[in-house]
């Protein structure tokens, strides 16, 4: 009974939903005002999201009904599933076992390929051009922020996301060290979101919609709100790695603290969106294998060095 | 690899204005580019040949939404030529004073039109905030944020006041200060620079034999001015550059416009300075003599011209419009070989295409076949008013009253 | 008194190709005319382009003239000088040579001709059609003087 408390309620679908719309609307607001905009009123990702599931479905004649249909199902209960084993206050996830942080890092890449198999079974020419950039993209954001996560863990010598957080509370200090490894990250996270720079297969000026180009009503909804949960567990997964202040409060306390990181993230990537162009897909290739990956590699020695010589 | 071949418009999101683009691609890779005009073909150069002169500046003004003045000024220049009218130093002065602050709002523009291209929305909303300086003022000077209607044959129809020229003063300053701001964003931005140099090319070589016009061939280094080369209302009397670029790239023709807005303020504050007194307009008949003249107009988009043939009457016998996107359009493929799909929309913005200029003529649509669904003009007016009163909106006893009041 | 530019540009123009001769006009500055016969239009203006320095194409405009169909082309200089070389064809048979060898930016003004006044142009490219429709009737030439526009409209009522 508790588990599906968990999974509905809280920290579960509905707190994620909700949280997931407030995180939107704080990136919309931020966005347009730094634009010079007024920006959406406070429920408008709600409205949104209203509208599009109030709306009939429609399904391309030539696309292929079960896929079209299942994909934003997938993308969502895979970024749900991958918040439970994020520690999001406190030492300990809700589930934690050695070798979550893989899970996490597998889970978060579903929606991806979900926009990949969407966009390719829509059979529309903009979406298949979409869903292809959609993959090369995950090929090139995937390696750094795999390694750049990869570094901290190994300093703290597991896999598993709570002993993680556990070890740098105790050892704050290397945390210090750990700051390349968080913006790239950062700016991975950006091509995972499939924000600008990085809107690569939604460009709306060269293809329409990209891979959402033939979605609407409920299922473009569920698409909407599987980004928008993925936009929260990405930053919790972030905010869990680098950021491990204050595990040790109460749980309000703890809690405020976490949703206040994950804020921070938010808005850092809406910055970033904010005063940048989006770039091509070879040149974030290039940027993505030839400056990010290095720079990770580099955050992996520092790492590896701390672990041999540590600090004390 | 597979080939595919996509289909940019007639509707599309990086089209504001409808025409067909058709793009074969390999992979990301651009192999072929096509484009079928005509969309917006509404048959003015037929039009103006059924009107008389005076109805005729106001339809010219109409073939673009942007560069009306432009279209205006050109064909009343051709008028006056014909008919061996002196205009009114003052009336050049306006004339050419309102042009430039049509260049002002044009180049705005496209700056914010470019920056949605390559997804940087932030300079749209900027750019566009401030291009609302200029379009109170033109708003406040001929009482239109576009369609100005200021011109007339032998003169223009509205006078500067001094607390006018006192407001352009002052908007000019603003806007060059955002304007140095932007040119700092051009070329300091990395992202914004990426996606704009290297981008588009067209050589110098190219740009003469296509016949490219406007900032389109003075990005590629084409020192080609028709204010500077073929002066017309108040130029002769401005100083400014002609300014030129050797990028050949998107990214040049960025600068071009950028460099132009400046050049543009300067030209408005020597026009407001030495603006001289008198009228603003002579009395012209409204039969033409018979002739002919060609009048070209540096537009916005490049060069624009009109060549009016008059009979005597007092409708012209032909009127020929070439407007700058036309001589333009057949670069874009030569821009494109070879590059990929992202750059598609960039590059097509770039020559700031403006398609309703393009296909201004077009005849009336012809009936089908199927004589059952054709109807008259006026039947269908009659059809319109019956079918909306069955609906309750019914304008006739509105009509009787509006009648009764007139007596 | 030293002649203008335009006057010898005209000179030149006369001494090169005799039959101009009183065919070349100067309305005013920067702005001159010439009339030229169909089966020498190819020599004048090449030599204009190569010899005189007129590099640009600026339009082709197409006139009816009730007997002939005309053909204006406005070629420009460098220094603002626009020479409107004007061709007068038969009617019956509007047939011109193309000038996209010279100028290949010509394509989309000869388009025109061909789709509004029913001009024949010799040696264009195949291609889509500009500015009509692809559905316009065949013999139909809405600038020519004697084109009567059908002020019928087609409706699609349910």
């Amino acid at each position: 009974m508790m588990g599906l408390f968990y999974m509905l309620v809280f920290p579960g679908f509905i707190f994620l939903s909700v949280f997931g719309m407030a995180a939107e609307y704080c990136d919309r607001k931020l966005y347009a005002r730094l634009q010079n905009r007024v920006g959406p009123p406070w429920f408008q990702p709600l409205a949104d999201f209203i509208k599009l599931v109030s709306k009939e479905e429609i399904i391309p004649e030539e696309a292929n009904p079960s896929m079209f249909k299942i994909m934003p199902v997938l993308a969502l209960t895979a970024t749900i599933t991958a918040f439970f084993y994020i520690p999001a206050w406190g030492y300990k996830a809700l589930y934690s076992f050695n070798g979550d942080l893989i899970v996490v890092l597998y889970l978060l890449t579903i929606p991806t390929l979900t926009f990949f198999l969407g966009g390719w079974y829509s059979t529309s020419l903009y979406s298949k051009i979409g869903a292809v950039r959609a993959l090369t993209q995950l090929f090139a954001y995937e390696v750094p922020l795999l390694m750049s996560i990869l570094a901290p863990a190994l300093l703290a010598n597991s896999w598993s996301l709570s002993e993680i957080a556990k070890f740098y509370a105790q050892h704050p200090v290397y945390w210090f060290f750990n700051l390349l490894g968080f913006a790239i990250s950062m700016i991975s996270l950006l091509g995972k979101l499939e924000k600008v720079p990085f809107d690569i297969p939604e460009a709306e000026t060269e293809i329409v919609g990209g891979t959402f180009t033939e979605y609407g009503g409920k299922l473009l909804g569920l698409f909407r709100l599987g980004i928008d949960i993925e936009a929260i567990v990405g930053s919790a997964l972030l905010a869990a790695v680098f950021l491990p202040f204050g595990l040790g409060l109460p749980p309000v306390a703890g809690f405020l603290l976490f949703v206040l990181k994950v804020m921070g993230v938010i808005c850092t990537l809406s910055i970033l969106r904010t005063i940048f162009a989006r770039l091509r897909i070879d040149q974030m290739m290039a940027f993505c294998w030839k400056v990010l990956a290095p720079l990770a590699f580099v955050q992996l020695f520092i790492d590896l060095i701390l672990k041999w010589i540590p600090l004390k | 690899m597979h080939k595919v071949v996509i289909p940019i418009g007639p509707q599309h999101p990086a089209l504001k204005e409808p025409e067909s683009f058709s793009v074969t691609l390999s992979g990301e890779k651009i192999m072929k580019f096509s484009a079928r005009l005509g969309y917006n073909h509404r048959g003015i150069e037929k039009a103006c040949e059924e009107r008389t002169y005076v109805q005729d500046v106001y339809l010219t003004e109409r073939i673009c939404g942007i560069c009306s003045h432009s279209h205006s000024t050109c064909f009343t220049q051709a008028v006056e030529e014909i008919a061996k009218v002196d205009v009114p130093k003052r009336a050049l002065y306006i004339r050419t004073l309102v042009g430039e602050l049509e260049r002002i709002h044009s180049h705005l523009l496209w700056l914010g039109v470019a920056g949605h291209e390559v997804g940087f929305d932030t300079l749209l909303m900027y750019t566009w905030r401030d291009r609302e300086v200029v379009m109170d003022i033109l708003a406040m000077l001929t009482g239109n944020r576009v369609n100005y209607g200021i011109n007339m044959i032998g003169g223009v129809r509205r006078d500067v006041s001094a607390e006018q020229a006192k407001a352009i003063l002052k908007a000019m300053d603003t806007l060059e200060e955002r304007t140095k701001y932007y040119i700092q964003v051009a070329t300091q931005e990395t992202t914004l620079i990426q996606r704009l140099s290297g981008v588009g090319i067209l050589s110098h070589k190219d740009a003469l034999k296509l016949g490219a016009v406007g900032p389109t061939a003075r990005a590629s280094g084409v020192n080609r001015d028709v204010r500077r080369d073929d002066p017309y209302a108040a130029y002769s009397e401005v100083k400014f550059k002609v300014i030129t670029d050797d990028h050949n790239d998107v990214y040049g023709r960025t600068l071009v416009r950028m460099g132009e807005l400046l050049e543009s303020y300067s030209i408005i504050r020597q026009i407001v300075k030495k603006m001289p007194e008198g009228p603003i307009i002579t009395k012209v008949p409204r039969k033409i003599p018979a002739g002919e003249a060609t009048s070209r107009y540096e537009a916005p988009r490049g060069e624009d011209m009109h060549y009016v043939k008059a009979n005597g009457t007092e409708k012209p016998e032909r009127v020929k419009v070439r407007a700058p996107t036309l001589a333009n359009i057949q670069t874009v493929a030569k821009m494109l070989e070879d590059r990929q799909l992202a750059d598609l929309p960039i590059v097509i913005a770039a020559i700031d295409p403006c398609f309703s200029c393009t296909d201004r003529l077009t005849g009336i649509r012809q009936t089908g076949k199927r004589k059952k669904n054709v109807l008259k003009w006026e039947e269908l007016h009659t059809y319109s008013i019956t079918f909306y009163k069955e609906h309750g909106i019914d304008f006739t006893d509105l009509n009787k009253k509006m009648a009764k009041a007139l007596k | 008194m030293t002649k203008t530019k335009e006057e010898s540009l005209q000179g030149e123009l006369i001494k090169n190709f005799r039959f101009l001769d009183g065919k070349i006009t100067v309305s005013r500055p920067r702005r001159m005319s010439a009339e030229v016969p169909p089966a020498n239009f190819r020599e004048v203006l090449e030599y204009a382009v190569d010899k005189l320095s007129f590099t640009m194409l600026c339009a082709i405009t197409g006139l009816d003239e009730t007997a002939n169909l005309a053909f204006i082309y406005h070629i420009a200089r460098e220094d603002g000088i626009i020479l409107n070389i004007k061709v007068a064809v038969d009617r019956n048979n509007p047939a011109i040579e193309t000038i996209t060898g010279l100028f290949p930016g010509a394509d989309v003004y000869e388009r025109e001709l061909v789709d509004l006044l029913g001009a024949k142009v010799e040696g264009l490219a195949k291609g889509s059609r500009y500015p009509l429709t692809d559905d316009w009737p065949a013999g139909e030439y809405p600038l020519r003087k004697d084109w009567k526009k059908n002020d019928t409209k087609e409706v699609t009522n349910a």
